[in-house]
C-alpha cells in the first residue's frame, strides 16, 4: 500500500518540476534550452510513479481475491515500523541550525550529544564525559587544525579562545 | 619514481595507519557501512593533498569492507552490506569454534581480491585510456547513458524503484545556474546554489544520516557474544588457499568485473560470486553449514570489486560504485579530472596510486590480524554512544566544506528524502550515479548538439559513438529479450 502513495507522490513531484522548468527562459539559438533535462526528468518521475502505483494496486488486487476468508493479519504498518524516535536526528540538526550562533558549536553539540545518549539509556556519566570529551575534539580538530570557523556563539564568546 | 615518492612520505603512511584503524573501526561495528565511512572522510581529505586524500579513501573502504566480516562471524550480523552474502557461512563456523580460523581466510581472501583487482587495474586501466583518448562528446554521452541504465538494471529489488532513484540523482545534478544559457535552475533565490548542489552534504545526508534516522527508528540493540575463539588465525590457511586458488582467482575475476560496472559494487559482487562458486560446487550440499569454499569465493570478490570500481571511475570519470562516485567528487574539488588524460601527465600521480592501492591492501593483513584478535572490543562498541558522535561529525563536516549554513539544511533535507526512499526499498547507489553522471550527460549533450545544429543522428554518426549506443538500446530490450528467449524456450516443452 506504501508504494501507492509513493508512486503519487512522484507523480506529484513529476508535475511540479514540469512547471517550473516550463519557466527556465529559452535562447533562441539553442534547439535545447536548460528545460530540456528538468522536464525529462518530470515526465520520467511521473511514468515510473505511475508505474509503481498501478504495480501496487495490481498486487493488492491479486493478494486480496486470494486471500478472502483467511484471518486478516495485516502487515505491520509504516508507522509501527518506524517508530518516532527516528526524527531525533533531524531535530538535533535544526537545533544546532538555531542555537549554534547564541551557545557555540561546542555547547550545542555537548548538548545534543548528552541528550541523545541519555535518551538511550547511556549512564548519566558515561554520557557526560564521553560528550565533553568528543564535543572538544571535534571542535578542536575542526577549528584549529582544519581551520573551520565553527561558531564560537554569544554566550560564552571572548571566554572560550584561550584555548586556541 | 615520482610515483613511490609522493607515497613513501610520512604523511601518506601516517593517512593509511590512522585511516586502516578507522576502516577496521567502522567496518566491524554494525549498522556502520564503507560508503558511510567514506562519506564522513571527505570533509577531513578536503583539507589533504591528492595522495593523502585518496590513500585515506582507498584505505579506509578496504579495511571496512573486510572488517564487515567480523560481526557476521561473531554475531551473524553483517557488519557492511558486502558481508551480508555469507554471513551465513561464517557464523555456522565460529559455532564450531572455528571462528579465527574463518576470519583468518576471509582476510587473506580479502587482501588477494583486493591486489587481483588492483593488478587488473593497472593492466586494463592503461590501454583503455588509450582507447578514451579519442571520445568526443558522443562518446562520453552514450557513456554515460550506459553507466545510469546499468546502474538500474543490475540493482537488487524493483527497477521502477532504481529508476526514480536515479531520477532524483538526476534532478540534484540540474540544480545551478544552466551551462549553457547561465539560467538559475531550481535555486529558489539561495545564493549558494548557484554554483550546483555541494556534493559532500548530499552523501552524508544519504549515507550517515539516512543510516543514523534508521538507527533511531529501530528497537534498541543487545549485543552479546556466545562464541568461544581460542584457534589460530593462520594455522588453516594455506591448506586452504592450497585447495581451493580455483575459487580465489575465479572470486576475485568475478569481483572486478562486476565492480567495474557501474552501480554495482562489493556487495554484489559478493552475491554473484557466491552464487557461482555454490553453482559451481562438487559438495554445494555443505554450502550453509559453514562452508569455507564460500566464504573463499564471496569475500576474493568483495575486495576486488573495490578496486575493478575504480577502472571506470578513473578511465571516464564514471564511478563503479557509490564509493568511487565520491572519490570523483574528491577528484574534481582537488582540481583532477578523471578520465583517460590523467595517465598521460608525468606527474606520477596515477603511479602512486597504484602503490597506494597495492599499500593498502597489504596493509590489511597486519592491521586485520589485530583486528580479529581484539573482535570483541570492535563488537561491543555500544552504538548508543557512537551514533551521536557520528551525528556531530555530519553536521561540523557539512558544514566545513563551504562554511555555509546552506550545506547543513542540504544534507537534512537530502538526509529526510534518502530515508523515505530506503525505508520504501529504493537502492541509494543509482541516486548518487544520477548526481555525479547527470552533469555528465547534460553537458555533453548539449554540447554535442551545439556542434551539430541539433541533428540527434549525429549521435549514431562515429563508429564507437554508434556502438555505445546500440549497446545502450540493448540493455533498455534485455527484458524484453530475456522474456521472449524463455517463452520460446518452453514453448516446445508445454507442448508436450
Amino acid at each position: 500500500m506504501r508504494d501507492v502513495f509513493t508512486g503519487i507522490g512522484f507523480m506529484m513531484a513529476g508535475i511540479v518540476t514540469i512547471i517550473t522548468a516550463q519557466q527556465f527562459p529559452t535562447l533562441p539559438s539553442l534547439q535545447y534550452g536548460p528545460s530540456l533535462f528538468p522536464s525529462l526528468v518530470g515526465v520520467g518521475f511521473c511514468l515510473g510513479g505511475a508505474v509503481l502505483t498501478l504495480n501496487a494496486l495490481w498486487q493488492r488486487r491479486k493478494a486480496t481475491a486470494q486471500v478472502v476468508q483467511d484471518d486478516p493479519t495485516p502487515a505491520t504498518s509504516p508507522s509501527e515500523k518506524m517508530g518516532w524516535a527516528m526524527v531525533l536526528p533531524p531535530i538535533a540538526i535544526v537545533f544546532y541550525i538555531l542555537a549554534s550562533d547564541y551557545l557555540g558549536a561546542m555547547l550545542t553539540l555537548t548538548v545534543i550529544m548528552f541528550l541523545l545518549m541519555l535518551l538511550r539509556k547511556t549512564k548519566t556519566y558515561v554520557a557526560l564525559i564521553t560528550s565533553v570529551v568528543m564535543s572538544f575534539a571535534i571542535y578542536f580538530i575542526f577549528s584549529h587544525y582544519l581551520l573551520i570557523p565553527l561558531p564560537q556563539g554569544v554566550l560564552l564568546g571572548g571566554s572560550l579562545p584561550w584555548i586556541f | 619514481m615520482n610515483g613511490v615518492g609522493l607515497v613513501l612520505n610520512f604523511e601518506t603512511i601516517l593517512v593509511i595507519l590512522a585511516a586502516s584503524l578507522f576502516g577496521i573501526f567502522v567496518g566491524a561495528v554494525p549498522g556502520l557501512t564503507a560508503t558511510m565511512a567514506v562519506a564522513l572522510l571527505v570533509p577531513l581529505t578536503f583539507y589533504m593533498d591528492t595522495i593523502p586524500a585518496i590513500a585515506a579513501i582507498v584505505t579506509t573502504s578496504a579495511m571496512a569492507i573486510f572488517a564487515g566480516d567480523i560481526p557476521g562471524t561473531y554475531l551473524n550480523i553483517p557488519g557492511t552490506p558486502a558481508s551480508a552474502a555469507y554471513v551465513g557461512e561464517s557464523y555456522a563456523l565460529a559455532k564450531k569454534g572455528r571462528a579465527r580460523e574463518a576470519l583468518g581466510i576471509n582476510l587473506v581472501c580479502s587482501v588477494f581480491g583486493g591486489i587481483f583487482g588492483t593488478i587488473i587495474l593497472i593492466v586494463v586501466a592503461q590501454s583503455l585510456a588509450e582507447v578514451a583518448l579519442q571520445f568526443s562528446a558522443f562518446e562520453y554521452f552514450w557513456l554515460a547513458v550506459l553507466g545510469l541504465s546499468c546502474s538500474i538494471f543490475i540493482s537488487v529489488g524493483s527497477r521502477t524503484k532504481a529508476f526514480l532513484s536515479l531520477l532524483f540523482g538526476v534532478l540534484l545534478s540540474t540544480v545551478g545556474l544552466d551551462m549553457m544559457s547561465g539560467a538559475p535552475r531550481f535555486t529558489f533565490g539561495v545564493p549558494d546554489l548557484m554554483a550546483g548542489i555541494n556534493f559532500i552534504p548530499v552523501m552524508i545526508g544519504m549515507f550517515a544520516l539516512n543510516e543514523l534516522m534508521s538507527y533511531y527508528g529501530s528497537k534498541s540493540e543487545k549485543k552479546t557474544i556466545s562464541i568461544v575463539d581460542n584457534d589460530s588465525v593462520f594455522h588453516h590457511v594455506p591448506g586452504h588457499i592450497k585447495r581451493y586458488w580455483r575459487n580465489m582467482v575465479r572470486g576475485s575475476s568475478i569481483g572486478t568485473l562486476i565492480g567495474a560496472l557501474p552501480g554495482a559494487g562489493a556487495d554484489i559482487a559478493a552475491w554473484i560470486s557466491y552464487g557461482v562458486g555454490k553453482g559451481r560446487s562438487k559438495d554445494s550440499a555443505k554450502y550453509g553449514t559453514g562452508n569455507i569454499e564460500g566464504i573463499v569465493d564471496a569475500s576474493s570478490a568483495n575486495n576486488s570489486g573495490l578496486s575493478g570500481a575504480w577502472v571506470p571511475a578513473l578511465v571516464f570519470g564514471i564511478p563503479g560504485d557509490s564509493i568511487t562516485a565520491i572519490v570523483i567528487g574528491v577528484l574534481y574539488m582537488k582540481g583532477m579530472n578523471p578520465g583517460p588524460t590523467i595517465f598521460m601527465d608525468d606527474s606520477g600521480l596515477i603511479y602512486a596510486l597504484f602503490i597506494v592501492f597495492i599499500l593498502a591492501n597489504l596493509m590489511m593483513l597486519p592491521v586485520g590480524y589485530m583486528a580479529i584478535r581484539l573482535s570483541k572490543f570492535f563488537i561491543l562498541t555500544p552504538s548508543r554512544i557512537l551514533m551521536p558522535i557520528i551525528l556531530c561529525f555530519c553536521i561540523v563536516g557539512a558544514f566545513a566544506i563551504n562554511n555555509s549554513v546552506v550545506d547543513i539544511w542540504l544534507m537534512l533535507i537530502v538526509g529526510l528524502v534518502a530515508y523515505l526512499l530506503a525505508v520504501n526499498d529504493f537502492p541509494m547507489a543509482p541516486a548518487i550515479l544520477g548526481l555525479v553522471l547527470g552533469s555528465v550527460v547534460e553537458n555533453n549533450f548539449m554540447s554535442a548538439m551545439l556542434r551539430t545544429g541539433g541533428d540527434l543522428t549525429s549521435f549514431f554518426a562515429r563508429p564507437i559513438s554508434a556502438g555505445l549506443g546500440v549497446a545502450v538500446i540493448l540493455l533498455w530490450c534485455s527484458p524484453l529479450l530475456i522474456k521472449a528467449y524463455r517463452y520460446y524456450q518452453q514453448k516446445p516443452g508445454t507442448a508436450h
